[in-house]
């Protein structure tokens, strides 16, 4: 077996541990992996310019409509809020109660021996109905019967337009008065009537005026 | 060669451990967040505007569509909303009540505003509902009747709440009339 002597042993030991330099080493694989990091950051880097200026472009797309899309809203809006407002003005506009064909109803009912000194009347709250009351003095042989008359005339006549009529008597008394009516002597009573009722499919059309003047 | 690694070997190795957390560290923090950051950002954006823009082609339609939909309601309520003048309406109804009346051949008709409220409906938040108060001291029943079937077809944003009707002691063919209206009036 040959013999081998290695003379620089110290200096080849000396070469190994300089290229064997964790150290060296270290930075050499942070350099590498930087590049590769710095690689992949620049495909990054041009994917999003390539999406920053699909933006711009959308951008310039929408600041070309934009303006016409705002004022369709804005038309839109107001155009919703005026159907909304006509539709609840029509709605209350027919569900008024007209008082003129029920002062033509009344003045119908009125017989030459009544005679009616007051008239109150309201719509209730919320449209609920009609509240009215009618006072006044009616006269004949039996002056009671006359303003029964008048009563039942009344229930007749509006229970024609309206629902649920209600005439009742809140006060019937005799006058001591007596009255002369065609030439004839008659005693009087004095009468106030109540009338409720619910008004009907409104008359929104037109209302007439009265045809006759009441007796009064 | 030895397996053992010397003390001076392990700090360089820790020093480039450090280096490479810093480095990792550095470039996702600094670098490719920040950018990942934008990118989702303008994806985002993107996709909100192309939504948007999708949108606004039907939008466009829509408001086409209502505009001629609503052809019929927008000339009613402009005609609505002439009934009533400008300016502040206890300048102008009383008058305009009292020369109405007074063409039905009804004298000294009398409007005095009793109040003035908003209404609960958010439909007419714009409008108010005006409360009047119309004294007729003298007038003939058919007269008035007519009188009032004529105002009730004229002002339809106008209704009667509350009526009184009284003969005269002096006068039995005459009587005074008292009316309470509401009128809708759109605030200006």
């Amino acid at each position: 077996m040959a013999l081998h002597l290695n003379l620089l042993h110290e200096e080849i030991l000396e070469q190994r541990q300089r290229q064997r330099d964790p150290l060296k080493i270290g930075i050499m694989v942070l350099i590498a992996l930087g590049g590769l990091l710095f690689l992949y950051y620049m495909f990054n880097a041009y994917r999003t310019l390539e999406i920053k200026t699909r933006l711009s472009a959308i951008e310039r797309d929408w600041a070309k409509v934009e303006p016409q899309v705002t004022a369709a809203q804005k038309r839109s809006a107001e155009l919703t809020e005026i159907i909304k407002t006509t539709r609840v003005l029509d709605e209350y506009i027919e569900k008024r109660f007209f008082w003129a064909p029920f002062l033509q109803k009344v003045a119908h009912c009125v017989a030459p021996n009544t005679q009616l000194n007051n008239i109150d009347g309201s719509v209730l709250d919320e449209n609920k109905g009609i509240n009215v009351s009618i006072e006044g003095v009616a006269a004949g042989r039996e002056p009671r019967a006359a303003a029964e008359d008048l009563r039942q005339m009344l229930v007749e006549q509006l229970g024609k337009v309206y629902r649920d009529v209600k005439v009742e008597f809140k006060g019937l008394e005799d006058l001591d008065t007596i009255v002369n009516v065609g030439g004839s002597n008659m005693a009087m009573a004095h009468y106030v009537l109540i009338v409720t009722f619910n008004p009907s499919t409104p008359t929104a059309a037109g209302t007439p005026a009265p045809a006759r003047p009441s007796k009064r | 060669m030895s397996t053992n690694l010397k003390k001076d070997q392990i700090k360089k190795i820790s020093l480039s451990a450090m280096g490479f957390v810093v480095l990792v560290y550095v470039y996702f923090s600094f670098f490719l967040g920040p950018l990942n950051h934008s990118r989702d950002t303008m994806v985002k954006a993107i996709q909100d505007k192309q939504a948007k823009l999708d949108s606004s082609k039907d939008e466009m339609s829509k408001a086409a569509t209502l505009e001629h939909q609503a052809k019929a309601a927008t000339i009613r309520f402009a005609a609505l909303k002439a009934l009533n003048a400008e300016g502040a309406p206890i300048a102008w109804f009383p008058p305009r009540i009292k020369v109405f009346f007074a063409n039905e051949q009804i004298d000294k008709a009398v409007a005095r505003l009793e109040n003035s409220t908003t209404f609960k409906e958010p439909e007419l938040a714009s409008w108010m509902r005006y409360n009047w108060m119309i004294d007729i001291p003298q007038a003939d029943y058919s007269a008035v009747g007519k009188a009032i079937a004529d105002l009730e077809n004229a002002e339809p944003l106008l209704s009667i709440t509350k009526i009184t009707i009284h003969s005269q002691a002096e006068q039995g063919e005459f009587q005074t009339v008292d009316l309470v209206a509401t009128n809708f009036i759109q605030k200006k």
